[in-house]
């Protein structure tokens, strides 16, 4: 008991600490960088989706908000050139997130952009959207500019004072903020194990999931069969049919449990993330699939993320080591390689205290 | 490790709990709202909107408890009157069809292609469950139908004459089960036909 008692009061300190601030960088990246991807591709349609053009009218939707009082800022004017500042704000909101810039500024700017379009026709998303959409919330809460970002390689290259050296009222803003990044960060994932544990446990009740054909249904369904020959070929047969409809049930029913057991939490992951990719092409949902393998990266082991981040690191150094040999030695080589080492020292320093909330001990 | 004075303490303690009750709170409300209806959701019913509706609202019932095994092909059509006063019903415009069209062979699909007339049938579908007739003034169903009516009438284009009328009609195709399936599923279309809607100059407002 009092064992028991000395670990709690031993970890509490760490609460005042920012934790996963790698995982919080990867949610924010792929999170901002899929409703950018989604926002360019819509381009061309976005006055019919969202703007002065669409077939869901602005009286329309202001007699709908009225109802539900959902928040978005196209509905304080539907002119046309409002709305074209505030889609062109969206893009640059994301495209500002996805690199950090501002961080917590520009999320709050994202956030507000991604209810303002959704919210303008609800009628509009898919589960992509939805999850897009919470994420957008809950990353204003967070820090997840900590690593990764324009911010902290602009914070590696003009140091401000140790942390030791600060004065209480800063360190406790400081713990203060941590705290809430902390509670951010575990409703992120609370909320990824809520998708599956629903997903799965109503999938259960299915009698097409129980005789083993679901996964044949949507294979057959117009809107979402880009590759009819493709879906075809996968629907035809009945022994690949049955595994995965058995598999993505087990799947999203076991992932919440399997979060006890380190390596099978990770086992579970990379096969979700390939079930997720398979999705995008076969049914033809890319910005779903993207969307909930960004979400799903919030229980990626620490250890593996900067294994990754190591390797595109020397890649980009190799890049650009032989650009400069190549004889283009204009003083951007270097200082590009001084940033990637000012931004590997930011990653060592935050690593320390940092751990993911999937998984502990990762 | 810093020490932290009494003050401090009682600041990160105080916040700290807050935080905590506060994210318990909400993260009760999102399993209470994912969860089947049960006594607990029942008897919190309108705490539980209060933190889910409108911005927190979640619906991963992602093909389930079953996937969708009907394919649901709309349709609109007009009516014109000509300078002469000639009534003229034009032919039938596959809305859907065109929505799959563009949908096959492009790796990342619109959602004005995928979504839009997709899902303005289910909200349709979903507010008149006892049938076509028009619904109440200011319902959610009378959205529905203006929303529907909004679609045809951009998809088919403003044509010559003055669009007087337009109807929809929907044609619902089960899925045949699979081949090594012994299930007997009738497979033919069933069409339901929507009643002719009238149509005013500013039903097409901002349409082109």
């Amino acid at each position: 008991m009092t064992s028991a008692a000395t670990a709690v009061r031993a970890a509490l300190p760490r609460l005042l600490t920012t934790l996963a601030p790698y995982q919080a960088a990867v949610v924010r990246i792929g999170v901002a960088g899929t409703w950018g991807a989604y926002l360019l591709r819509e381009w061309p349609h976005r006055r019919v989706l969202y703007g002065d053009r669409s077939p869901w009218s602005a009286e329309l939707n202001d007699r709908l908000l009225a109802d539900t009082h959902a928040f978005t800022a196209l509905s304080w004017s539907d002119g046309r050139w409002w709305f074209e500042a505030v889609y062109l704000l969206a893009l640059l909101s994301a495209v500002a997130v996805a690199a950090g810039w501002r961080t917590r500024a520009s999320t709050v700017l994202f956030a507000l952009t991604v209810l303002s379009l959704q919210n303008r026709n609800v009628f509009l998303g898919d589960g992509g959207d939805n999850l897009v959409h919470l994420m957008a919330i809950y990353l204003v809460f967070t820090r997840c500019g900590r690593v990764w970002s324009l911010d902290a390689r602009r914070r590696a290259r003009r140091p401000g004072r140790d942390p030791s050296e600060w004065g209480e009222p800063r360190a406790v803003a400081d713990a203060l903020a941590a705290m809430l990044h902390n509670c951010a960060m575990l409703v992120i994932a609370v909320q990824v194990v809520l998708v599956y544990a629903a997903a799965g446990w109503y999938k259960v009740q299915g009698t097409r999931w129980q005789d083993g054909t679901a996964v044949f249904y949507p294979l057959k369904l117009g809107y979402f069969t880009p590759w009819p020959e493709l879906s075809g070929l996968l629907g035809g047969s009945l022994l690949v049919t049955f595994a995965l409809t058995y598999g993505t049930v087990i799947m999203q029913v076991g992932f919440p449990f399997s979060l006890a057991a380190r390596r099978l939490k990770n086992v579970l992951l990379a096969v979700m993330v390939c079930e997720h990719l398979a999705i995008a092409v076969l049914l033809g949902l890319p910005f779903f699939s993207l969307a909930m393998v960004s979400a799903d990266a919030v229980f990626l082991p620490t250890a593996f993320l900067l294994a990754v981040r190591e390797r595109l690191a020397g890649r980009w150094a190799a890049l650009r080591a032989g650009r400069r040999t190549s004889g283009a030695a204009d003083g951007t080589g270097a200082d590009g390689a001084a940033g990637v080492d000012a931004g590997a020292g930011t990653a060592v320093d935050a690593g320390a205290g940092g751990e993911p909330v999937g998984g502990r001990g990762d | 490790m810093r020490v932290w004075s009494t003050p401090a303490r009682v600041v990160l303690v105080v916040a700290g709990v807050g935080l905590g009750a506060c994210v318990l709170a909400f993260l009760g409300a999102l399993f209470l709202h994912v969860a089947p209806a049960n006594s607990v959701s029942k008897e919190y019913r309108d705490q539980v909107d209060w933190v889910v509706y409108p911005e927190f609202e979640q619906n991963w019932k992602l093909f389930a408890p079953d996937p969708l095994q009907r394919n649901v092909e709309v349709d609109a059509r007009v009516q014109t009157i000509g300078a002469d006063g000639q009534v003229a019903t034009g032919a039938w415009h596959g809305l859907t069809a065109g929505d799959w069209a563009a949908i096959r062979h492009d790796p990342a699909p619109s959602h004005l292609d995928q979504n839009l007339l997709r899902r303005a049938w289910d909200f349709y579908e979903s507010t008149h469950g006892e049938g076509d007739a028009q619904a109440p003034d200011g319902s959610r169903g009378r959205m529905a139908e203006r929303y529907l009516e909004r679609i045809a009438l951009q998809r088919i284009g403003p044509g010559g004459d003055r669009v007087i009328q337009v109807q929809l009609r929907a044609t619902v195709t089960s899925v045949a089960p699979p081949a090594w399936s012994r299930e007997q599923v009738d497979t033919a279309p069933h069409v339901r036909e929507l009643p002719w809607w009238p149509v005013q100059a500013e039903d097409r407002r901002g349409l082109s």
